[in-house]
């Protein structure tokens, strides 16, 4: 696989440019973490760099984007529509497959939510879809991780055991991320965001929480 | 054929199952009166032309006048008692089909104007400028007794069209149903089968206090059975030509009083000439 | 924005409202409104004794006739389902919308009339009749809800997974609910049409019900009323789940769609029979033309608009008075419960029925057609508000009686109110040209003349003139929806 490249690139929502002058190379093998207010652009850039190649990765956004009515079990099977003949989806949303039952089982277990698999995700809480969320693109099995923030709404320490998971699974993670300090524990290189443009781009041991402290102005107080 | 198939064969659904009919004859009337007694009246029938004929023959009712003639085009049924415009509809539509036998009493039909005693209109000789402003039911659309002749007789005496002579015209369906709209004063004045109103004075059906004839149309043809042109092909040589002699041999007055008529005799689709030229001059039909 | 705002607010829902008063007022003279039985007072008494001491049929005479009700229900709106179903997914492109329009404009009798040219009296025709222009319809409204569903959803699907997965996984569950309670909706309306294709002539309980209100036979009427009333009034309660697939494995059993096809027959009519007559023969085509306009287009279009504007108004005078009847803010629980079972009964019956029976009584005129329209529509009205207006919560002091229904309730449901009646305008004008078969000069009542004349080129110009209409009417009252920002989502209307 190849990493991602952006080169003098401006990126626009709805015609109006949200960054600017963008240089980044992310090489196989990186772990990123995007740090900024909300509004910088955090999402715009993830999701440039997804389309550079969507087939390679395994995409978590930040509205878990679920089927209301669908069960956990179907919600993560998604994540490998692409990888299966459509008239396997078909026959796995009727009648799930042993193989795919037990893999979809074992994800579960992992992500805390082995006893919910037949639920409709309607009836779990924010927090557990989120993990639904998240589980669904581990399930892709790629080998690039994007992630718009894709522990927010899950508490800290469960949060952490499973961004530890991600980087585990996968060669390359490219995270939009609030907590500075997961950002600094998880990622090996964090990418600041400020007014339309990369504030800074440094390996995170070199980084301190004076660095870090100007991208939220706002916090100032 | 046993007795459950033939309850079956005369329900309304009987139309619709085509897979029963493949080697049956089947035939319809239009329905020109009460449509409760159609079955009735037509059951016999069937039962004496399969006698006759040595075929499973089958009557079916239909809703309309129209709805007789969509049958015999879509060849749901191969024969019919149509009345003069149908008939003429029915040959055109569906070419080679003939005339074969019409009543005794259809070489010289007549309709009768009707009014409600309300109106004062009294029995004449001609129609009168007493007629203008009233109200006035036709019979069906398609009714040569009920339709096509009185337009004609109204638009020949008056040089206009009923919609601007009368304040009203309305379509009643059949010809009970004209007479009980007249007998009942929601028209002044109607449009009927002679046949329908004298059986129905006979019966005592009618209140003649409440509803009189006012005047006769001259007579004209009307009622006759006309067959598919292809019975020949589907039921033997010489098919034809026995339906025709079965009808013309049908002498019994209870299957007589079905139509109502006193026997029938043999007709030509070139009999029926003055009812095509009457309905291309009043305008619902084009000219060949 | 730079563009003057646009009016809203009660000002212009004020102004709609009497612009749509006064057309109806214009409407007036040409309307031919008048009683012309001498005692409709004795026509009413033997049509409700009638309805008291019913005469009942042969057991299997009724049977027969429900049975063939619901099998053209079931099957007609489970092959539109699948095909509007089918249209829905490619409702963003225009010319599907177009094709849908224009099958929905098209009212289902008209179908029957012509597919009883092609194939005859048959099973097949029947289904076809209510499937067409129901896929039209469906196409609309699934084609709407599937655009209403959540695209996250599909957003968060790998990049490659195929279209139909996609469908399946995402798009269909989430859309589900509505979907299927709206085909459930459908499928009432559904044996509201089976009963009325009954009336030209397909064996349901229409075919009884038509022979015998029109000559008279009340009591032996009434079974079939009934056994029609009871159908649709009880709908919800059995035709559920499991008994779906149930009832159309039987209709399928009971009705096979299967017609004695004609090539030859089919062939001449799209050929010949439907192409106009002057261009058959080679004459001018201008008179042919003129005569049609002058004799049946024109004053057809000015009896259909006059028939629904009159309606219209009707429809909403009625569905303003009559919604506090089922309000839980207004009269007690008898009263409420009485309320309930005249407008279920309504609803219920097709306003084609109503205006025969109203026709029966009051003689033939435009009366009895403003009268069933306005009272059918105007019931679904005040059913439809009635239950939102439970929704609102008065405060404890708020003013009773009259001053409440005035003050406190009618303002705050005046937007919905506008907002259902314009959603009933298509359905008004729509069934304004079938009530044509009943006597009442409207496009209606030409095309069934040309149909009874077998004119089949001259049916077919009349039922594009009327589609055409109907289409205008639907996109004029979706515009005064956009102007008045009355963009409620109502798919039972």
């Amino acid at each position: 696989m190849t990493g991602f490249r952006l080169q003098q690139a401006a990126l626009t929502v709805g015609g109006q440019a949200v960054l600017h002058d963008l240089d980044i190379t992310i090489r196989p093998g990186e772990r990123v973490a995007l740090l900024g207010e909300s509004g910088a652009g955090k999402t715009t850039l993830l999701r440039a760099l997804r389309e550079q190649q969507p087939n390679c990765i395994a995409w978590c956004p930040q509205q878990p984007g679920l089927v209301p009515v669908l069960s956990v079990f179907h919600n993560l099977y998604m994540g490998r529509l692409d990888q299966y003949a459509t008239a396997y989806n078909l026959l796995n949303l009727i009648r799930p497959t042993p193989a795919r039952r037990r893999e979809v089982t074992a994800l579960a277990n992992r992500l805390g939510l082995g006893d919910q698999l037949w639920k409709p995700v309607e009836q779990l809480s924010g927090g557990q879809q989120s993990r639904i969320n998240l589980g669904r693109a581990l399930y892709q099995q790629r080998s690039i991780f994007i992630g718009d923030e894709p522990v927010s709404a899950i508490d800290e320490r469960q949060g952490a055991d499973l961004l530890a998971l991600v980087c585990d699974l996968h060669e390359t993670v490219v995270l939009a991320l609030h907590n500075v300090d997961q950002a600094l524990a998880h990622c090996n290189r964090i990418i600041g965001i400020r007014d339309g443009r990369v504030a800074f781009d440094s390996p995170s041991d070199q980084l301190t929480s004076a660095d870090i402290k100007p991208l939220y102005p706002s916090d100032a107080s | 054929m046993n007795r459950i198939t033939k309850t079956l064969c005369i329900s309304v659904t009987a139309l619709l199952a085509p897979a029963v009919l493949a080697d049956t004859f089947v035939f319809t009337a239009i329905p020109d009166q009460d449509e409760r007694r159609l079955t009735e009246r037509f059951g016999k029938i069937a039962d004496y032309l399969e006698q006759q004929l040595g075929v499973d023959v089958q009557y079916i009712p239909v809703k309309s006048y129209s709805a007789a003639v969509s049958a015999f085009r879509s060849d749901q049924v191969q024969m019919a008692w149509f009345g003069g415009l149908t008939g003429v509809q029915a040959r055109q539509l569906v070419p080679g089909s003939q005339a074969i036998a019409q009543g005794v009493e259809d070489t010289a039909f007549t309709s009768y104007f009707i009014a409600h005693e309300s109106t004062g209109l009294a029995p004449a000789d001609a129609l009168t400028d007493a007629l203008r402003g009233k109200s006035f039911t036709f019979g069906s659309k398609g009714s040569t007794s009920g339709r096509l002749m009185p337009e004609f007789y109204l638009r020949e005496q008056f040089g206009e069209a009923p919609e601007t002579l009368f304040n009203r015209v309305g379509f009643s369906g059949d010809h009970s149903r004209t007479i009980a709209l007249v007998e009942s004063g929601a028209y002044d004045v109607g449009a009927v089968n002679y046949a329908v109103w004298d059986a129905g004075v006979e019966a005592g059906d009618i209140d003649t206090d409440a509803v009189q004839v006012i005047w006769e149309t001259p007579a004209y043809p009307d009622y006759q059975w006309t067959i598919r042109g292809d019975a020949d092909a589907r039921f033997g040589d010489g098919f034809t030509q026995r339906v025709q002699q079965a009808l013309l041999d049908m002498t019994d007055p209870d299957l007589l009083t079905a139509f109502p008529r006193s026997g029938f005799i043999p007709a030509t689709n070139a009999d029926y000439a003055p009812i095509e030229a009457t309905a291309v001059t009043i305008g619902i039909m084009d000219a060949q | 924005m730079t563009t003057r705002p646009l009016p809203r607010g009660t000002g212009a829902m004020r102004r709609t409202t009497g612009l749509f008063i006064l057309l109806a007022l214009l409407c007036l003279p040409w309307a031919d409104i008048a009683v012309h039985t001498l005692a409709p007072g004795r026509e009413l008494g033997r049509l409700a004794q009638g309805l008291l001491w019913p005469q009942w049929p042969t057991t299997r005479t009724l049977a027969d006739a429900i049975a063939s009700t619901l099998a053209f229900a079931f099957q007609g709106v489970a092959l539109g389902a699948i095909a509007g179903f089918g249209l829905a997914l490619l409702y963003r492109r225009r010319a599907v919308r177009w094709l849908a329009a224009s099958l929905r404009a098209v009212h289902e009798l008209f179908w029957a009339l012509l597919f009883i040219q092609l194939f005859g009296l048959s099973a097949l025709a029947g289904v076809l009749a209510i499937a067409v222009p129901y896929a039209g319809i469906f196409a609309k409204v699934y084609g709407e809800l599937l655009e209403e569903t959540d695209p996250a959803p599909r957003q968060a699907l790998p990049a490659n997974a195929g279209r139909l997965s996609s469908l399946m996984f995402t798009t269909l569950p989430q859309a589900w609910p509505n979907l299927a309670a709206y085909t459930r909706y459908r499928l009432e309306c559904g044996i509201r049409s089976s009963a009325v294709l009954g009336f030209i002539g397909l064996p349901t309980l229409g075919y009884h019900l038509e022979s015998l209100l029109r000559q008279g036979f009340y009591a032996e009427a009434a079974p079939f009323f009934y056994a029609l009333l009871i159908l649709i009034a009880t709908q919800h309660r059995w035709c559920r789940g499991w008994m779906i697939p149930a009832m159309l494995l039987a209709a399928l059993w009971w009705l096979p769609p299967v017609a004695p096809v004609n090539g030859a027959l089919i062939w001449q009519f799209l050929t010949h029979d439907i192409v106009p007559a002057p261009l058959r023969s080679g004459m001018d085509a201008l008179p042919w033309f003129m005569d049609l306009w002058q004799g049946q287009l024109w004053p057809g279009l000015i009896n259909t608009l006059v028939l629904a504007m009159l309606s219209l108004v009707v429809m909403g005078l009625l569905g303003v008075m009559l919604f506090p009847t089922v309000s839980r803010l207004f009269g007690n629980r008898w009263t409420r419960g009485l309320s309930h079972g005249v407008l279920v009964i309504l609803r219920s019956l097709p306003e084609y029925l109503l205006a025969f029976i109203a026709l029966i009584l009051l003689g033939p005129s435009m009366l009895p057609a403003i009268i069933a329209l306005g009272l059918h529509n105007g019931a679904i009205i005040a059913h439809l508000i009635g239950q939102y207006s439970n929704t609102l919560v008065l405060r404890d002091d708020a003013a009773r009686g009259l001053n409440r229904y005035f003050f406190e309730v009618l303002p705050r449901q005046f937007r919905l109110f506008l907002a259902f009646s314009l959603y009933r305008f298509e359905t008004v004008i729509r069934e304004t040209a079938i009530l044509g078969m009943l006597g009442i000069p409207t496009l209606g009542f030409f095309i069934d003349s040309a149909f009874a004349e077998f004119r089949f080129d001259r049916a077919v110009m009349l039922l594009v003139a009327s589609a055409v209409l109907n289409i205008a009417v639907d996109s004029f009252a979706r515009r005064i929806r956009q102007r008045l920002h009355l963009q409620h989502k109502v798919q039972v209307c």
